[in-house]
């Protein structure tokens, strides 16, 4: 939530890219891409899955969380798990 | 990447963006909703984000849609540019 009044500046690392924080952000980004491309969901439908997020569990996880607890609802909607 | 010959809009065309909050996913900026632009570039066609995010490909014409800072924030001499799909948009 980055920009948004009340939530603060982006956070950008010294080089002012955003980057990954930690390895972790890097596989979920990785996981998503492997997914993506085998058809599993596409780009849209990962967006929507972070936005039905709660909006309390949406405005108190980080970026790449959102992006894990998306995945898996379309893990689980799609019957893969 | 190609272009439909029923576009509805044209480069120069003043239109506005459908104001609302659809209950689905959409690609449509709060901040533009309900404000009025001039289409500056035609983008051909792109499966519409609305749709795809339910699983179904329906490509239509993209455009970019320029709008005056002040417009939709109050202030500022500059313009913002967004690229939005046809059903998003109304004849101003």
């Amino acid at each position: 939530m980055g920009g948004q009044t009340g939530f603060g500046a982006v956070p950008a690392g010294d080089d002012g890219s955003a980057g990954f924080g930690a390895d972790w952000e890097a596989h979920v980004y990785a996981l998503a891409a492997v997914l993506r491309q085998r058809g599993l969901f596409n780009s849209d439908e990962l967006r929507d899955a972070i936005e039905r997020l709660p909006p309390a569990e949406y405005l108190g996880t980080s970026y790449w969380a959102r992006w894990l607890a998306a995945i898996e609802t379309l893990v689980a909607e799609k019957g893969l798990a | 990447m190609s272009e439909r010959a029923g576009a509805r809009y044209a480069v120069g065309d003043r239109v506005r963006v459908r104001p609302g909050d659809p209950d689905h996913h959409t690609r449509a900026p709060r901040y533009v909703r309900g404000h009025a632009g001039e289409i500056v570039a035609r983008l051909g066609e792109w499966a519409l984000p609305d749709a795809s995010a339910a699983g179904i490909i329906a490509p239509e014409t993209c455009y970019a849609v320029r709008f005056a800072a002040a417009d939709l924030f109050g202030g500022g001499e500059h313009t913002v540019t967004v690229d939005l799909w046809e059903s998003y948009l109304d004849r101003a």
